[in-house]
């Protein structure tokens, strides 16, 4: 073990192409898995905020917000259930919102949503006319105590705080009174009208456990209004229903999932090149009394410390990167979670590539290596 | 050629994981190729496929289609702008539909039908905003008919289906189909724009009358589309028209998703010439006794180096021949609402960047055997040493 990390102090340069292919994988495994989370957050975050066990949408809306709409009457019966303690209603226009001073044409890509429940992070509803603002909307130039017009209405609204994480569908969210949402919906999305009390969707928190708690909604709703029975999801659910969520999340981890294997070959590669080059070395190691764990323990710990590096100037370069891109330009999400699974995955794939290398380890002959010396 | 295949018979596993290794950076490669030509396909081929030369959005919509909205009195600027001809009205929604009915039905859905989110156009005027490539049927002439893409024929919107929209269940039926017609990554329908307003009142009795989406616009003789889309951009600062292909391209998400997968291809890129080099190079270390061995007793330097980039193109050619066969299956495939294809050009070009890139590699190996005195052979020195 000694031996080989003096190997790795005194000579460096033999590890250095592998460690540049394994910065390179490094760095893909990290950018691929901040793409991800970037892309996620991004579409989830509005609804991963709800404070609910259960958010209910319209049967036939696919769990999409904007399709769904929740009468008044099955809002009551969902409230005469006696596991349900409280109940919300939630609604979401996408709109172009005007910022001041920004060009005519520079509009800021918004998501209104009325709500009466508040999602964790955000504050009670506000006054009308008032919102709270995702900060990702900072970017856009919108600031405290800015009016901001929605919408070919220009309808107008105020912010008056900023809330993190709330984005949806890629838009930064503006979060209002129901009757502002209701309004501004109104002025600018005539073919999405809602009448009265409709929702887009209910948020429900209760008693019993989120699945037992939908199946109870579900059923209910079916029993007593079957043209407008509800799908009721918990939140993860409900995450994991916004179109495209489970695609991108597959899509992805089979991609980072054949980059890992990638890592390991290249390891598997490297070092059993290392061993057959040094077996002269290891008979006389062995000859001396080495043990073949001793010498498979030294390459092995090359390995991780190869890994290390390579994953450090990694997560170096794709801070790097993340701080470089314009805001708004990739949906890459940098984080210390992901960095760390990253660098976990390499050296997984490091210890699991130099395994490849201990058959040639074992069958190293000390007398034989002896005799080819002498 | 003998020396080189004879060492690649012998050490098998060695130059096997190399192989595996290029094929598994190849599959990779071809694989996401397919993805990004995939996704924007069925993110944007409903603009970038249909036969308006230019799309009038408003400001507003921030250049989708769902959120644009266009008011009367910006429909009648642009129809008054110098320099237009024709002009259409598009408008799109996404719907709930269920699939699997062959035939008109009425009442709720049955067995067997799978409901899914579809997209439906709007046009008024056939020729400017219509699909520009009907492989099937012919395009809708009567209310209640729609042609689709042939991208989604498989998943219940072939000529003949009959999709019902919910809630509400307004039945559409597809007569044609068209190529890559996607919109927003789902399964798209275009329809007579007067089906269009009866869906939106059969799904939501709530609704007020819709206005366009976006104006489609041909320009007058003469006038080429970006005149004409300059000249509607200066009657109002509320007005944003592009050409066809502008209008595609400049689509949110587009640029986004054409910057995250060139630094991906890059990146893999890369990866492949570091692995061969590696691998030359610790090889051509490994041999430094043989080959100056070789170098003394008057094997040409030249031999040398064709028995090593013999072995580069051999290894080059099986990796990437291997990576194709594992990409074969996978590029029929559909991802989610994406239809991928086997993307031929894609195969060509990477197969020519991949090679000179490999072969690039090899050459710093080439070059040290070069440097190769045989002298050493009597010294007990050689490359590498």
């Amino acid at each position: 073990m000694i031996l080989a990390l003096r190997e790795l102090r005194r000579r460096p340069g033999r590890f250095a192409t592998a460690g540049v292919i394994l910065t390179l994988i490094a760095v893909l495994l990290m950018f691929l898995g901040g793409l991800l989370d970037g892309l996620i957050q991004a579409s989830t975050g509005a609804v991963r905020a709800q404070d609910a066990d259960v958010i209910v949408y319209s049967d036939n809306a696919q769990a999409s917000l904007a399709r769904s709409r929740i009468e008044p009457e099955v809002r009551e019966t969902i409230e005469l259930l006696s596991a349900v303690t409280e109940v919300g209603g939630l609604g979401v226009v996408q709109l172009g919102a005007r910022v001041p001073d920004a060009g005519p044409r520079d509009l800021a890509g918004v998501a209104l949503f009325g709500y009466e429940l508040a999602p964790t992070g955000v504050p009670d509803t506000p006054a009308d006319g008032e919102v709270y603002a995702d900060e990702v909307l900072r970017a856009d130039g919108v600031e405290a105590g800015m009016e901001l017009l929605l919408g070919p209405a220009r309808s107008p609204v105020t912010v008056i705080g900023f809330v993190s994480d709330t984005s949806f569908n890629g838009q930064g969210a503006l979060w209002a009174s129901p009757a502002t949402w209701r309004d501004v919906l109104d002025a600018n999305r005539p073919d999405a009208r809602v009448s009265g009390e409709v929702f887009q969707a209910l948020v429900v928190r209760g008693d019993a456990e989120p699945d037992d708690l939908a199946a109870m909604i579900d059923r209910i709703t079916a029993e007593y209004h079957t043209a407008s029975a509800t799908r009721s999801l918990s939140v993860p659910d409900a995450v994991n229903a916004i179109p495209g969520v489970e695609e991108q999340q597959g899509t992805f981890n089979q991609i980072i999932g054949v980059t890992i294997v990638i890592a390991l070959v290249v390891i598997a590669l490297f070092f059993s090149l290392i061993t057959v080059e040094r077996a002269g070395l290891y008979g006389v190691l062995k000859a001396l009394g080495a043990r073949s764990s001793t010498i498979f323990a030294g390459l092995v710990a090359q390995a991780v410390v190869v890994t290390l590096i390579a994953s450090s100037i990694a997560a170096a370069l794709t801070i790097a990167l993340d701080a470089a891109l314009p805001p708004g330009s990739l949906p890459l999400a940098v984080s210390a979670d992901r960095i760390i699974t990253s660098v976990l995955l390499l050296l997984v794939a490091a210890v699991v590539g130099c395994s490849f290398s201990l058959r040639r380890v074992l069958r190293i002959d000390p007398a034989s290596a002896i005799g080819s010396s002498s | 050629m003998f020396l080189a295949l004879a060492e690649m018979r012998r050490a098998k596993v060695r130059f096997g994981l190399l192989i595996g290794a290029i094929a598994l950076l190849v599959f990779l490669i071809l694989f996401q190729q397919s993805l990004q030509n995939g996704l924007l396909t069925s993110f944007v081929g409903g603009i970038r496929n249909q036969d308006a030369p230019v799309l009038v959005y408003s400001v507003d919509g921030q250049r989708t289609v769902q959120g644009s909205v266009i008011t009367p009195d910006l429909e009648a600027l642009v129809r008054g702008t110098d320099g237009v001809g024709e002009v259409g009205r598009w408008s799109q929604g996404t719907f709930t539909v269920v699939t699997g009915g062959e035939t008109r039905m009425t009442g709720g859905g049955g067995p067997g039908e799978d409901a899914v989110d579809a997209s439906i156009i709007g046009f008024d005027t056939e020729g400017l905003g219509t699909p520009s490539d009907v492989v099937d049927g012919r395009l809708p002439t009567a209310a209640g008919e729609a042609i689709a893409s042939d991208a989604d024929a498989a998943t219940g919107f072939a000529v003949g289906d009959v999709i019902r929209v919910l809630p509400g269940g307004f039945e559409i039926e597809i007569v044609g189909l068209a190529r890559d017609v996607q919109l927003n990554a789902s399964p798209t329908m275009y329809v007579p724009y007067d089906t269009y307003l009866d869906v939106i009142a059969a799904v939501n009795p709530d609704a007020g009358t819709p206005l366009p989406s976006v104006l489609t616009v041909r320009p007058a003789d003469g006038v080429s589309d970006a005149e004409v889309s300059t000249a509607i951009n200066d009657r109002s600062l509320e007005l944003d028209a592009l050409p066809r292909e502008t209008a595609a391209d400049e689509t949110p998400g587009v640029a986004q998703v054409r910057q995250s997968f060139q630094i991906i291809f890059l990146l893999y890129a890369l990866v492949i010439p570091c692995v061969t080099g590696l691998f030359f190079l610790i090889i051509t270390f490994q041999k430094a006794g043989a080959l100056t061995l070789l170098r003394a007793i008057g094997a040409p330097a030249h031999r040398l180096v064709s028995a090593l980039m013999i072995q580069a193109a051999l290894i080059v050619t099986a990796g990437f021949a291997l990576g194709t066969l594992l990409y074969l299956p996978v590029s029929q495939q559909r991802l989610g609402g994406i239809p991928l294809r086997f993307e031929t050009a894609a195969v060509v070009l990477w197969a020519g960047v991949l090679t000179v890139l490999a072969l690039g590699s090899a050459l710093i190996s080439a070059r040290r055997v070069l440097a190769i005195d045989p002298v050493e052979a009597t010294t007990g020195t050689g490359v590498g040493r």
